[in-house]
């Protein structure tokens, strides 16, 4: 019977460096052709993304810095909260009605008379990441309310130190 | 291991693996600005205050096609090892963004794993299972192959 040690284990490609090397060159050329043919569709087939915009952002969204929002609220701008109603009860911007993406349609029946009666709305979300506000505004404005998005939303109004009010009731 | 045997695992699970990823990077390729905006609900990689948009666009773009490519591959059997290198990787990095989703408590309702608009798959627990099993696959066909074997004492 033969000793079993070390050299008795089978070779195997990857441990031989220049098999690792071969081995991460080609993950390279994989991830490099992807890139290129990537790169190369966004531009060029017409259903890509402009590569430095927000994809939140589309043609016709009215965004709204924090600072110009609260100078707004103080001239009698309408806010409105797109997120859960969890979030609204929490925490919101004084004043402002709970329209919830996700009940859109329900809200909107119920507040429908004090919106169209505000001249100036401003929606808001949960900032980065949250979509809600720029939906709600969109959908506002389809039944004709003109509806500004609050930028980075209820984290920058947060963050610049104004005024919030908590409970249920705006 | 009997090298027929292997063999048949490999093109099993690279048809699986491979399968999956081609199928996940085709809705994604027909329409990057959707994949963008279920990249921008994650909150991992921006943007933020600090990190632009471009960096998930970028991702949007980029990563479909490499799926494709690795989704290939598998099926294929071209570039089956280095594919199922970039596929684990890849699944790895999906666990931890759904984990570090449910964590926060954000809640994704189309987890951008194959379409990318209407009622997608939700980011939760079941969907963290299946890309754990999709890993083990990946890292079955990652194995080295043996080049020479000196074979054992019988």
């Amino acid at each position: 019977m033969k000793e079993s040690g070390g050299d008795e284990a089978p070779v195997y490609t990857s441990m031989v460096p220049s098999g690792l090397m071969l081995f991460a060159a080609r993950i390279l050329l994989i991830v490099a052709l992807g890139s290129g043919l990537g790169l190369g569709w966004n531009a060029f087939s017409g259903r890509g993304l402009a590569l430095t915009g927000n994809v939140f952002v589309k043609a016709g969204d009215e965004l709204v810095e924090a600072a110009a929002a609260k100078a707004r609220l103080g001239k009698g701008a309408l806010f409105v909260d797109a997120r859960p109603l969890d979030f609204y009860d929490m925490s919101h911007v004084p004043g402002a009605l709970s329209l919830p993406e996700d009940q859109f349609d329900v809200a909107f029946a119920r507040l429908e008379p004090q919106l169209r009666a505000s001249l100036d709305v401003i929606v808001y979300c949960a900032g980065f990441g949250c979509e809600a506000s720029h939906i709600v505004s969109r959908k506002l404005k389809e039944r004709g309310v003109p509806a500004a998005i609050l930028h980075e939303g209820w984290p920058a109004w947060q963050d610049a130190g104004y005024p919030t009010r908590e409970g249920k009731l705006p | 291991m009997n090298r027929g045997r292997r063999f048949w695992i490999e093109l099993v699970l690279g048809l699986v693996v491979g399968g999956v990823f081609v199928y996940a990077s085709l809705d994604k390729i027909a329409k990057p600005p959707d994949f963008a905006r279920i990249l921008y609900h994650y909150q991992v990689i921006g943007p933020s205050a600090t990190i632009p948009p471009l960096v998930p666009n970028l991702v949007a773009v980029i990563l479909p096609w490499v799926e494709l490519l690795i989704g290939l591959g598998l099926i294929v059997g071209v570039l089956r090892r280095e594919s199922a290198a970039i596929a684990a990787v890849l699944l790895v990095v999906f666990v931890a963004a759904v984990g570090s989703a449910l964590y926060r408590g954000i809640d994704i309702e189309n987890c951008g794993c194959f379409a990318v608009t209407g009622e997608g798959r939700k980011a939760g627990l079941k969907l963290v299972l299946s890309d754990l099993g999709l890993l083990a696959a990946s890292l079955v066909l990652l194995r080295p192959r043996p080049l020479t074997s000196t074979g054992r004492a019988a």
